[in-house]
């Protein structure tokens, strides 16, 4: 019986708290460097900045030991199907961090051998800009993503919106209203 | 050396101005920056340059304007003669050795630039012109890297506007005098010119005259600066945003050649191409800013179906089946004479043809007709012997039976212009009353509404050297006395209000003279495809009648209707008395387009099912039982077919919103759903069908659409050697120069005959004979009778205006605010007559219906004639005209 | 020392200075050409500078700014002069902060914070609108909830300066060419990247003049 289907009360409430403040504090990243957002990892991870302040000194390169991956760096088409399958391999509670533009968007490789973003492949829960990002955007992301783990907001949106899925850009474009003609004399036909 | 120059008052106006010298051999040697070329005598020494790969820079001259020599850019050094001299007004001389990058010309370069910058805002970022700007390109390239004028810049008012479209900057005005060359010598309407002095010359209108001429937009094109900016497309995008293709303007029949431009998925601006034989580089306004209705928020981007009552959004399955079985039932109850197809005439060659295959190959109905009565017959339009727009260049004379083609076909109107006006071709107006050529009219003949026979027989006896007792015979046979070539007539609805025998009996009286072509003048986009390929009754696709046709199609398609169906007028009065039950409506509107609305009301609310193919909301589509919008121009890639008959392709730029189906794909999907599948997948297997099938698209297969450069003129048999291909390796110009056109790159197409044909201008095109004779026409009617005038009637003449109340116009917000509302045009004379003035509203009433509209003196329109025009929105001359009757005589009372 | 021996690395770092920032409480000091999130300024009459020219967008070269442009009203302007940024965005998952489009501004509308601690837990905060990114009256950047501002960052912001120093030269301090104003009010224009003030070159030589 999985957290999500103990009946909900007082105690049970009390309970969920500390399972989240449990598994805020103890999220073990799996590497997944790709490109040169991988050095910044590696130096968000070092002393400098020092992750484990923040119960996340280990980083397991086997995905059964890691609840987070970072996918740190721009995804070719071809990688793709690994990263899938190193989620899969993953076990739940999971999350995903998008590190840098090439992985969240593709970055300026605008092309055909890159995944347009890695949300495409797995469900992304926190998206980190920059290129790279520096550690401490890195950090900020990482920080983030304990703030929805421990809010719980996380599994009423991955309900919600099927987590990740479904991208909606607003072009917020248009011809602006107040934009009036120019009157003109005219002759009449 | 000499040159033997004329003075620059005596040169003729030819389209690529080369300057008369002595004469001599054909070709003169000159060397240009080291290099030897034959060039042809007479050329100007900038376009010799240029086609021999050395680019001059230049902001005043244009190849299809007179040189002027105003901007000075193009000095090079000419050994032997003296300081340094303009290019563009040098005619080339053998010998001649030029040399462009010089000291002193590069000096003279950027001396020139550092004067035209000294009082040239650099506010390129906010400037439309910025990116694509002649003046910063070539500053970059030739020009000094900085100035010395630290003074104040003069100051203007900015931006004015100078008519509805165009507005003027006069701070970045370089006086190159484009606009002002183009306005006067091309279009003909000097409106704009220079005013003040020295350093405060500018571009000015006269004062109580704005710039409105129909051709404005194309000095925006030409201005190499951004003085002048075009209103519809200020600050839509910048030139780096833009993605282009080459397509026709979708605007009227001549189809000019233009590049049309989109960003983010919207049409922003298209651009005159340099299509020698049709538009020469210019476009009208209305073709050249009616854009926006394309992203209309009123298009229509479902289909819908009519439920219990309620038109409601519907799934393209859906309604195809409830049209097919709407379709099925009238066929079961009515047979295929309760069936009618009207329209078609907006649309492309590719739906026209298979309207017109599932009307009689699949329906069985003859009853189909492209023109709402507004046209011409299609006997004549098919069988006449055909002029091209190049014919008007070199004819013995153009004889004018058409609307005012200023208005109606504007383009059409710069070509008849240039060649009456500037190459001398003898024009005869044979007219109601005055238009925008009969300025440049050698012999002007007038006659009364509905009456224009005899008016055509005295040319017709003129032409042949009799010139009768007439003045007008006189001018005539001394205009084109010594001329040959070519009798190229005009030939059009004078007047909508008029039945078309009429201009159809006066035409007939032309075609005994030698040489004589005719140019259809109907102005719909694509009434000549629809027309070509059979969306008339009596005739099957590629100008073959019924009969003529029956064998083949009969093969091809496998049925044929029996006998010859009626017409629009026909079909409106058989679906009024319930006969035809049902109607398919291809992109038309009856009630905007007829010009008898009572007729086509009672006919749509009489009509058990109306299938519409509309992309708007309009009247007709409003009482429909199933609405199909399809896609539109600039949304797929397809065929039309200009008024001379020549195909051309019409470009993809955006994707459609919505859900709508490209045009051909409804008669198509259609055609399946009533047990008969065409089997076609794409629009190239459709033009290969109708270069298969129809016998005057033999030979006109989409691979030979795709290389042909300015289209393919049918028949193919009669013009392969007019078919040019593009140079390899061509590719557009900047858009202030001429744009060349340049056919679609073929290189992986493997059903192109051989690749090496689209790389070689001179490569032969095979032309098939048509299996089936082409119709000709012949048999001229008797001449109508017109009844005598009733002293106290008017008679109505009725003709279109540029902008109409169609749907470029409606929903294009830059155009709309151009219409008029439809008033009375009257005659000084019979104004008074009337004891009306100015303003006043009268009530007309014809024996059809009445309406109220208000007078205005009309200089153009005769006495005894009343002008009003066909397609304004609102009560108008639609609801006064009687289909069937010779002439429309009102009588007009005032009311209070 | 026998079995201690080992112990001696140890020992040793427990009295070093410790180098571990208190990242989430304090920020390490940025370079001076560091390059955060945009800004579009105003100038001191609440006017904005973006004129809507699209050199920005054009110059990008991930393509992540938009802008169009529209006519001013001549009774409201926005911008001085006849245009101006009716549309402006920056998809942050596309920018990659190199600066070229505050080098490709002629008007300096658009310069560049230090702020560059921020993440998305939607796509959709990724892209800042003209609203997020236009400093407020203030002339300060609008700070959004999913970024973290720190005391007296914000005093950092928007001073102008290119991404690149002219002339290769990095002591190189850039001079304001177009107007005095940056942000907000005037500012002083940035340091440069340490160096000999004595040893800059003439502001004639290779700035923007």
């Amino acid at each position: 019986m999985s957290l999500e289907q103990i009946p909900h009360n007082f105690l049970t409430a009390r309970l969920e708290d500390l399972v989240q403040w449990a598994r805020e504090r103890s999220v073990f990243p799996a590497t997944f460097g790709l490109a040169c957002c991988a050095m910044e990892m590696m130096a968000t991870g070092a002393a400098h900045y020092d992750l484990a302040r923040y119960g996340m000194e280990v980083w397991r390169a086997s995905p059964r030991q890691a609840d987070l991956i970072i996918v740190a760096g721009r995804l070719s088409q071809k990688m793709a199907p690994v990263l899938r399958q190193v989620y899969d391999q993953m076990v739940e509670p999971k999350w995903v961090i998008s590190m840098g533009v090439c992985a969240s968007t593709g970055g300026m490789f605008n092309n055909y051998a890159l995944v347009q973003g890695v949300d495409q492949v797995v469900p992304v829960d926190v998206y980190v800009p920059g290129c790279p990002p520096g550690p401490e955007t890195l950090f900020h992301g990482i920080l983030t993503l304990h703030h929805q783990i421990r809010t719980g907001e996380l599994l009423r949106r991955r309900e919600a919106t099927g987590a990740g899925a479904g991208i909606q850009l607003d072009q917020r474009d248009g011809t602006p209203s107040h934009v009036q003609p120019i009157p003109v004399r005219r002759k009449s036909a | 050396m000499t040159t033997n120059a004329v003075p620059m008052s005596q040169w003729p106006s030819e389209h690529r101005y080369t300057i008369p010298v002595a004469p001599g051999p054909e070709t003169v040697t000159v060397t240009i920056d080291g290099r030897a070329a034959q060039i042809p005598r007479g050329e100007l020494l900038i376009k010799a340059a240029q086609d021999h790969g050395t680019y001059i820079p230049r902001f005043c001259w244009h190849e299809r304007l007179k040189p002027v020599g105003m901007c000075r850019m193009c000095l090079v050094e000419i050994e032997g003669m003296r300081g340094l001299q303009i290019s563009c007004a040098t005619p080339v001389a053998d010998g001649m050795v030029v040399h462009t990058t010089s000291d002193a010309v590069t000096t003279a370069q950027d001396g020139i630039l550092e004067f035209l910058l000294i009082n040239h805002p650099l506010d390129c970022p906010v400037c439309d012109r910025g990116g694509e700007c002649p003046l910063q390109d070539q500053t970059l390239a030739f020009g000094p890297g900085e100035s010395r004028f630290v003074e104040e810049k003069r100051h203007f008012e900015k931006p004015v506007p100078i008519s509805d479209l165009v507005m003027l900057d006069r701070e970045r005005c370089i006086q190159c005098g484009r606009c002002t060359r183009f306005a006067d010598e091309v279009a003909g309407d000097p409106l704009i010119d220079f005013g003040g002095r020295g350093g405060s010359t500018e571009v000015i209108t006269y004062l109580d005259e704005p710039f409105h001429s129909s051709f404005s937009g194309n000095t925006v094109q030409i201005c190499p600066v951004g003085a002048l900016t075009a209103r519809p497309y200020r600050f839509r995008a910048r030139p780096w945003d833009l993605a282009s293709t080459e397509t026709s303007c979708g605007a009227c029949a001549v189809a000019c050649r233009g590049s049309l431009e989109s960003t983010s998925n919207r049409l922003v601006r298209l651009l005159g191409v340099d299509s020698e034989p049709v538009n020469q580089g210019w476009l009208c306004d209305k073709g050249r800013y009616g854009l926006d209705w394309v992203h209309s928020d009123a298009r229509l981007r479902q289909p819908m179906v009519r439920r219990a009552g309620e038109l409601v959004e519907s799934s393209w399955p859906d309604a195809l089946d409830a049209a097919a079985a709407a379709i099925r039932n009238t066929l079961d109850t009515h047979g295929p004479n309760g069936i009618a197809v009207l329209g078609g005439s907006r649309g492309v060659n590719e739906d026209a043809y298979l309207w017109a295959r599932l009307a009689k190959g699949v329906l069985g109905t003859d009853h189909v007709d492209a023109q709402l009565g507004d046209g011409l017959p299609a006997d004549v339009v098919l069988g006449m012997p055909r002029a091209t727009i190049p014919d008007l260049d070199r004819a013995k004379a153009i004889v004018l039976l058409a609307p005012d083609l200023k208005e109606e076909l504007p383009v059409l109107y710069l070509r008849v212009r240039r060649a009456a006006h500037d190459l001398g071709v003898p024009l005869v107006d044979v007219a109601v009353r005055d238009h925008g050529l009969t300025p440049y009219a050698t012999a002007v003949l007038r006659h009364a509404p509905g009456d224009p026979g005899a008016a055509a027989g005295v040319v017709a006896d003129a032409l042949v050297g009799r010139p009768g007792r007439t003045k007008v015979g006189k001018a005539i046979v001394d205009a084109t006395d010594g001329r040959d070539g070519p009798v190229v007539v005009i030939l059009g609805r004078t007047s909508v209000a008029e039945h078309p025998d009429a201009i159809v009996h006066a035409a007939s009286r032309l075609t005994g003279l030698p040489q004589v072509r005719f140019l259809s003048a109907l102005a719909n986009p694509n009434v000549h495809g629809a027309l070509d390929l059979g969306l008339t009754p009596g005739f099957l696709p590629g100008r073959v009648s019924l009969d003529a046709g029956r064998d083949h199609f009969t093969k091809a398609w496998g049925a044929v209707p029996d006998a010859v169906g009626r017409d629009a007028a026909g079909i409106l009065r058989a679906a009024a008395t319930g006969e035809i039950a049902a109607l398919v409506l291809v992109g038309c509107d009856p009630l905007a387009e007829c010009p008898d609305r009572n007729l086509a009301r009672a006919a749509l609310e009489q009509a058990d099912t109306v299938i519409a193919v509309s992309a708007f909301m309009d009247t007709a589509a409003f009482g429909a039982t199933v609405v199909l919008p399809p896609t539109v121009w600039g949304e797929q890639s397809a065929t039309t077919t200009n008024l001379e008959g020549r195909v051309v392709r019409l470009g993809r730029r955006v994707t459609p919103d919505g859900s709508t189906l490209e045009s051909w794909r409804i008669p198509a999907e259609l055609a399946a759903r009533l047990g008969s599948d065409f089997d076609l997948e794409t629009v190239d297997e459709v033009q290969d069908e109708i270069a298969r099938v129809a016998p005057a698209f033999a030979g006109v297969d989409a691979s030979l659409l795709r290389r042909a450069r300015d289209g393919v003129v049918l028949p193919l048999a009669d013009h392969a050697d007019e078919v040019t291909f593009g140079r390899a390796g061509a590719g557009p110009g900047p858009s202030w120069e001429p744009i060349l056109p340049v056919p679609e790159v073929v290189g992986d197409d493997d059903r192109s005959p051989s690749t090496s044909a689209s790389d070689s201008p001179s490569a032969a095109v095979p032309a098939p004979t048509p299996p089936v004779p082409l119709h000709r026409w012949d048999a001229p009617p008797d001449a109508p009778s017109v009844p005598p005038l009733d002293a106290y009637a008017l008679r109505l003449v009725a003709g279109h205006a540029l902008y109409g109340a169609d749907a470029i116009v409606a929903a294009t917000p830059a155009l709309a605010s151009l219409t008029h509302e439809p008033t009375l045009g009257l005659n000084a004379r019979d104004r008074d007559r009337l004891g009306v003035h100015d303003g006043d509203r009268v009530r007309i009433t014809t024996a059809r219906g009445s309406v109220d509209l208000a007078v205005r003196t009309d200089a153009q329109t005769p006495p005894g004639t009343a002008w009003i025009v066909a397609n304004a929105a609102g009560p108008g001359a639609p609801d006064l005209i009687d289909l069937t009757s010779p002439v429309t005589e009102l009588r007009v009372e005032t009311i209070s | 020392m026998g079995r201690l021996s080992g112990f001696r690395v140890t020992i040793t770092q427990v009295f070093r200075p410790r180098v571990t920032e208190k990242f989430p409480q304090e920020k390490r000091p940025k370079p001076p050409r560091f390059h955060g999130r945009h800004v579009l300024n105003r100038y001191e009459d609440g006017m904005e500078k973006c004129i809507g020219c699209e050199l920005c967008a054009g110059v990008c070269p991930a393509q992540c700014i938009y802008v169009r442009g529209a006519d001013n009203l001549t009774d409201a302007p926005v911008s001085p002069g006849e245009r101006y940024g009716f549309v402006y965005e920056i998809n942050y998952l596309r920018c990659i902060h190199c600066d070229l489009c505050v080098e490709a501004c002629p008007t300096e509308a658009i310069t560049e914070t230090k702020l560059f601690e921020f993440s998305f837990a939607r796509r959709q905060d990724a892209i800042y609108t003209k609203d997020e990114l236009l400093v407020d009256d203030e002339g300060r950047a609008r700070r959004q909830p999913w970024e973290l501002w720190l005391g007296g960052e914000d005093d950092e912001t928007s001073a102008w300066m290119r991404a690149t120093s002219s002339s290769g030269n990095a002591a190189y301090e850039n001079r304001v060419a177009w107007s005095g104003e940056l942000g907000f009010g005037v500012r002083e224009p940035e340091r440069g990247q340490g160096g000999d003030p004595g040893a800059l070159p003439a502001p004639d030589q290779g700035g923007v003049s």
